[in-house]
């Protein structure tokens, strides 16, 4: 019998209704509103793209596992590729779902403080001992969102080994110079002379050569890409590009397994290059003819230019965020753990102790690195804009234009600044 | 007591699930359209309206290049694929061992994202399969020709199978009598093809060519994987377009005024689709 009474209909409808009104309650809020309050939480999470990496993944769980053991918390790790890591975390961060201790490239401060979400970590950050630079690479409209893991900066590399069978003499110190080196590499046979970026997710490494290339890229809150220098710097990368001194389709991960392989002779990359490099490559005595360069420069008696670099550690405000806290200074602050994490990756630690200890302070390459590029770093002028990412693509997808010969360099630049200037804010 | 009707019976029934597809569909499907009409930030609390702005940048800017390379792909990863499974069909039809019908299955059986993958190092510039089998030094995703190209290939090798089985279904429901009467009246291999199999496949073949044709005016994941849209922009279809406005750019205006064009042409298809389905 297809009939139903009347209070047998109401009884359905109710039945149903609360059916929805409990899906809906299940439903995240759409509002993004993060939990309130630290409830005193024996378990946090934590995220971070180094769990994604091969090279540094056994070196941060075992942080990770050495803490949760000694503080009996449980520590629910997460991680997403470093090229997809920021979209991930703001989407994730909007949605109420990141809680607990993240690990941050420096360079994405400024974007998500606007969201509001990070704590000021101002009391743990002064009990730390962390040196002053790396304080400051932690701080973004005058508060400490991240506590510094490590600080250094992204430079170039050079296989000596290969140099050498090339010809080169000596590293090279100007523009010149460096594209006469690539030009007797490029005789070598199956080698790229320089394993730059040329895909567009890291072709904001073009930014140090349009330094080099004399431009501010922001002068006064005013883009300056586009200027005559900024121009220079791409049409010397586009006859780099059309000499086959650099490749087609490298990112920083191709780049590494190139030079890994032996077929790179420089590129560009972090300090963390011989971690990864140590790891990859087939031929061990590689790392031995790893030497880090100052960039090229213009003319003589010009600045080397590098891009500074680190990561920190920041916590989203709300449930476990005190007991994250304190698992972000152990991680970056505990002096024998940041010295055998520096053993493991070869990333420099950011404390004095850690700085001063015998593992680190007695490393010729982290020294050389910094004497040759950390010393003369500054930072993306770009950073301090939310939109600073979207500065960056709309750059690097402009000059892919240039390369693949789409556009001129005048053009394409003026095109990437008309769009860089509308996400100014 | 008073009774239900049949059709007040029918409403009851659907209750819950109209309740879901509000809640679920209908509801964030309006906000979205209304998010086309604000500059709206994912970095950023507020809105603000802005009207018909967001539109009016896209048609003034990126909107026509995107459709030319949707729709460039979307007839390439179409047209290629049905023509390779219709001829597949047409011969596992005749007798071709049964075995080989697997065989062709195993590209539609692996995840879209895994045979972008195995196809991004077939197609990379300095270590890939490809160069290295012609012992060439092409760029073969970093040029904007070879990009969509090799795109097209890919997307051709993962659905082409599906469009086989489809169609050979449809050529074993075809009586064998019909190809007989026309063989006993004269008609050779060409003909009966002409004059017996295409109008007996011309309702499966439209069907399974138009599906074909929305998913690919929809498709992510291998141009996505393979070149994120690059190079310059080549190779960037509407739903990577979106993609990169709303969760690269965080330009939720933008990202969803250019969906919501999107979703009229689709519209346009859907209506296509149903009346070849009707018919």
């Amino acid at each position: 019998m297809n009939t139903l009474n009347r209070r047998d209909a109401l009884r359905l409808l109710g039945l149903s209704t609360l059916g929805v009104t409990a899906l809906a309650a299940c439903a995240p809020d759409a509002s993004g509103g993060a939990p309130q309050g630290d409830t005193a939480a024996k378990s946090f999470g934590f995220t971070s793209w180094s769990l994604n990496e091969e090279a540094q993944k056994a070196a941060v769980q075992a942080i990770v596992d050495g803490y949760a053991g000694s503080n009996g918390v449980k520590i629910t790790t997460a991680s997403f590729p470093y090229n997809e890591y920021l979209n991930q975390v703001t989407l994730k961060l909007r949605g109420g779902q990141l809680t607990g201790a993240i690990q941050l490239d420096v360079a994405w401060l400024g974007a998500l403080a606007a969201m509001g979400r990070l704590r000021d970590l101002a009391t743990p950050a002064a009990k730390g001992g962390y040196t002053d630079v790396a304080l400051s690479s932690g701080q973004t409209g005058g508060k400490q969102l991240g506590l510094p893991w490590t600080t250094g900066s992204i430079g170039l590399i050079a296989n000596t080994g290969l140099l050498e069978k090339a010809g080169v003499d000596g590293m090279p110190a100007t523009v010149a110079e460096f594209e006469a080196a690539l030009r007797k590499v490029a005789a070598l046979d199956g080698v790229i002379p320089y394993a730059a970026a040329t895909k567009a997710a890291q072709l904001k490494d073009i930014l140090p050569w349009m330094r080099t290339f004399g431009s501010p890229l922001l002068a006064e809150d005013q883009i300056t890409v586009g200027d005559d220098p900024s121009v220079a710097a791409v049409e010397w990368y586009k006859k780099l590009y059309d000499a086959k001194l650099i490749a087609p389709d490298v990112d920083r991960f191709d780049a590494r397994a190139l030079f890994a392989q032996g077929k790179a002779a420089f590129y560009d990359d972090a300090i963390i290059a011989r971690g990864v490099v140590e790891s990859q490559a087939p031929d061990k005595s590689l790392t031995a003819k790893m030497a880090p360069l100052s960039r090229p420069v213009l003319k003589a008696g010009d600045s080397p230019q590098a891009l500074l670099w680190g990561h920190v550690i920041a916590v989203v405000e709300g449930e476990g965020a005190d007991a994250a806290a304190a698992f972000a200074a152990h991680a970056t602050s505990d002096t024998a753990t940041v010295a055998t994490f520096f053993e493991k990756v070869k990333l420099p630690p950011t404390t004095a102790a850690g700085l001063a200890d015998p593992k680190v302070s007695g490393d010729a390459f982290t020294t050389e690195w910094t004497e040759k590029i950390t010393k003369t770093a500054t930072a993306n002028p770009f950073w301090r804009y939310a939109g600073y990412a979207q500065i960056e693509t709309a750059i690097a997808e402009q000059v892919q234009a240039v390369l693949v010969g789409d556009s001129s360099a005048k053009e394409a630049l003026a095109k990437a600044t008309e769009t860089a200037k509308g996400l100014q804010k | 007591m008073r009774k239900l009707t049949n059709g007040q019976f029918a409403w009851l029934l659907m209750a819950p699930g109209v309740a879901l597809f509000l809640a679920i569909i209908a509801y964030p499907l309006v906000a979205a359209l209304v998010t086309g009409f604000f500059e709206q930030s994912l970095v950023r609390p507020g809105r603000t309206f802005v009207g018909l702005a967001n539109f009016a940048d896209l048609l003034g800017g990126d909107f026509w290049p995107v459709l030319r390379n949707t729709l460039v792909f979307t007839l390439g990863a179409t047209v290629i694929p049905f023509l390779l499974g219709y001829v597949l069909a047409l011969a596992l039809n005749s007798g071709l061992p049964g075995f080989l019908r697997g065989l062709f299955l195993f590209p539609w059986v692996i995840p879209g994202v895994v045979v972008s993958f195995l196809w991004l190092w077939i197609f990379n510039a300095n270590y890939g399969v490809l160069n290295g089998l012609l012992g060439t030094e092409i760029s073969w995703l970093g040029q904007p020709g070879t990009a969509m190209a090799a795109v097209i290939v890919t997307k051709t090798w993962a659905s082409f199978p599906w469009m086989m089985v489809m169609l050979l279904a449809g050529l074993q429901t075809m009586p064998r009598e019909l190809h007989e009467a026309a063989a006993v009246d004269g008609a050779g291999a060409i003909r009966r093809f002409r004059s017996v199999t295409v109008p007996h496949m011309k309702g499966i073949a439209g069907i399974v060519f138009l599906l074909e044709f929305i998913w690919n005016f929809q498709h992510f994941d291998t141009i996505y994987v393979l070149t994120g849209g690059g190079p310059a922009g080549a190779t960037k279809t509407f739903a990577v377009a979106v993609y990169d406005t709303a969760f690269k750019g965080f330009d939720l205006g933008h990202a969803t005024a250019l969906g919501g064009l999107w979703m009229v042409l689709l519209l346009m298809l859907m209506v296509l689709y149903l009346r070849k389905e009707a018919s």
